[in-house]
């Protein structure tokens, strides 16, 4: 669905920010991008969106190429990115604006609109503030609209870049579990994060290093071999448990039920 | 110094954000600030550093009323450093250079004291000298807001108010602001309010929880105390617990068994709680 093929990218002449990136995501995968400040994690995103063009290579979205004008419309119809900076995404004056403004731009037939506003509201618990101005919300409220507004554009594919960075724990495990909810019914999902608990459930992990993919496969295949502090990471809470405690894998998915599970068996 | 609320509401126009709130920090202490979004948190921070010009209710410093204007307006107290949740709102200098020679500059500081600190400074936040030409907005999301935080503590503030500084760090950096603000707070003695969504950052390096939620204070208390034994404030409110503590009372359910610990640091409840977990395991088999 999704390729980069050797793709190089810089902002200024003479630095190296996306060095010879390879990749291929396919329909309905759910996939975590790590790495430390500054490797280039929304970088790749915003290539990906076609915001940012490479310099050399190709970025496709399911053969459309973004460098093509004329393609890059039908990929922004079908790619929906959440902003690491929600307020790099607000351009209306209220809550429900914005969220109809991605709803027009993609054409939306009108008797369709405010049931997809209030259903994308909903989702995120913020369908009181309909009438609010985006940016005199607080901070997680900013993030919560961010994610309605595109969540209404029903896309093919999501990038969530740091989209739970300024969530109480209860709004985090929401979010993530839209993302699963959207993942199940098909929905391809990248999801960028700082937060390694996170990214146990997702099916797949790329490690951005200094702009060059430095590993592309299973999470916990991750966790196990690579030494993480080397790329700024850490291990989750639940890996640092089981290798505490010395437990087989499964687990790590809940380590709360792992335990449950480990003292009846005994 | 110690920064006294009596009585404080906070009114926008669609709702009240604040509602009599009273509090006293002290001075020398690590507090954080918790609670769900929209509970109240920045507006209560953003009340501290003079931000929000009408309040009702006081706002003493040192037992003194915080200086009003003819309006009776609060004024921006400047001895008070504020990094904002969103470093955007206070990055507005042209390069990383100007940003932080900023506040050392106004408060008289000669270009060859500036340039000294700022080399001191920028390692501190793991931050290389070749962002310094950069302008601000060429940086990613993690470096903007490690800028943020070295600009604010270029200005030797009195208290220091952090809100979520460590959103958007990679985990090994987030490690270590946290604890090079420990290492600030504890070196000069001084108050830190740090407001955080992560509630294990806060059993770590927390004195002093103030909990909010709806605009109200609804607890002020030493970290233990919170996490260990007031636990069902917490979960009332929605907010869960570190999964450091979740996992000693996981063990404690299971053991029956009350496991003494003297602070919430996962450290030591590894050390306390591994031991019990494998001699009950082995009993059980
Ligand atoms: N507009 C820009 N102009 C010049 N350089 C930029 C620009 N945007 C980003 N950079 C640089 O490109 C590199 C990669 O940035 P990017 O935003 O992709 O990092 P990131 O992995 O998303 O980091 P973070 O975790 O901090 O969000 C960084 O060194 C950054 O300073
Ligand atoms: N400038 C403003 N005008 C109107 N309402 C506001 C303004 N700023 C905040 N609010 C509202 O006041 C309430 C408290 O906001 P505040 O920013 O203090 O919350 P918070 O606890 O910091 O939340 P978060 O964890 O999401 O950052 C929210 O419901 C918010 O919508
Ligand atoms: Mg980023
Ligand atoms: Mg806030």
């Amino acid at each position: 669905m999704l390729t980069f093929d050797h793709v190089h990218f810089y902002y200024k002449k003479g630095q190296t920010i996306i060095n010879d990136v390879n990749f291929t995501i396919q329909a309905g995968e759910f996939v975590s991008i790590v790495g430390a400040n500054g490797s280039g994690k929304s970088t790749v995103a915003k290539l990906i969106d076609g915001l940012l063009l490479p310099k050399k290579g190709t970025v496709k979205f399911q053969q459309l190429d973004t460098t093509n004008p004329d393609e890059l419309m039908k990929i922004h119809q079908q790619v929906g990115f959440v902003f690491q900076n929600p307020e790099d995404q607000f351009i209306t004056t209220t809550v429900m604006d914005e969220v109809l403004f991605g709803l027009q731009n993609i054409r939306v037939p009108r008797e369709e609109m405010r049931g997809r506003v209030d259903t994308a509201l909903r989702a995120v618990q913020m369908e009181e503030y309909l009438e609010a101005m985006p940016h005199q919300l607080s901070g997680g409220q900013k993030q919560r609209v961010a994610i309605a507004a595109i969540l209404a554009m029903q896309p093919k594919m999501i990038i969530f870049d740091e989209a739970t960075s300024m969530l109480d724990p209860q709004g985090r495990k929401q979010v993530l579990s839209i993302m699963h909810e959207l993942h199940d019914q098909g929905m391809t999902i990248i999801h960028i994060t700082h937060h390694m608990e996170e990214v146990l459930s997702a099916e797949r992990i790329l490690l951005i290093h200094e702009g060059h993919l430095e590993f592309d496969g299973d999470p916990f295949v991750f966790f196990e071999t690579m030494s993480v502090e080397k790329y700024q990471l850490q291990l989750p809470f639940a890996v640092r448990l089981r290798k505490t405690l010395q437990l087989d894998p499964p687990f790590t998915v809940n380590w709360k039920e792992g335990i449950r599970s480990q003292w009846s068996i005994n | 110094m110690v920064y006294q609320l009596n009585n404080v509401s906070v009114n926008y126009s669609r709702q009240t954000a604040l509602r009599n709130v009273s509090c006293t920090m002290e001075e020398g202490k690590w507090i954080s600030v918790i609670g769900q979004t929209g509970a109240g948190k920045s507006t209560f921070v953003q009340v501290l550093k003079g931000l929000i010009p009408h309040i009702d209710g006081d706002y003493l410093i040192d037992q003194q009323p915080v200086k009003r204007d003819a309006k009776g307006q609060l004024k921006v107290i400047p001895e008070i450093g504020f990094v904002f949740q969103y470093p955007e709102h206070q990055l507005f200098e042209t390069t990383v250079f100007k940003e932080l020679a900023f506040a050392p500059k106004q408060q008289g500081m000669s270009n060859q004291q500036i340039t000294k600190s700022i080399s001191k400074i920028l390692p501190q936040l793991g931050l290389s000298e070749d962002i310094l030409p950069l302008a601000p907005f060429q940086l990613s999301g993690g470096l903007k807001r490690r800028v943020a935080i070295a600009s604010v503590l270029m200005m030797n503030p009195k208290l220091l108010i952090v809100d979520e500084p460590t959103a958007g760090l990679d985990p090994i950096s987030k490690v270590a602001l946290l604890q090079l603000l420990k290492k600030w707070q504890q070196q000069v003695n001084r108050t830190l309010i740090f407001v955080s969504h992560q509630m294990e950052d806060v059993a770590e390096y927390s004195d002093e929880v103030i909990v909010f939620h709806e605009g109200c204070l609804i607890g002020q208390l030493d970290t233990r105390t919170l996490f260990l034994e007031q636990s069902h404030l917490l979960e009332k409110i929605g907010l869960s617990l570190p999964e450091s503590v979740q996992l000693l009372k996981l063990v404690e359910e299971l053991t029956g068994e009350k496991i003494q610990v003297s602070s919430c640091r996962e450290q030591e409840i590894f050390e306390k709680v591994i031991p019990v977990w494998k001699a009950r395991r082995l009993q059980n088999v």
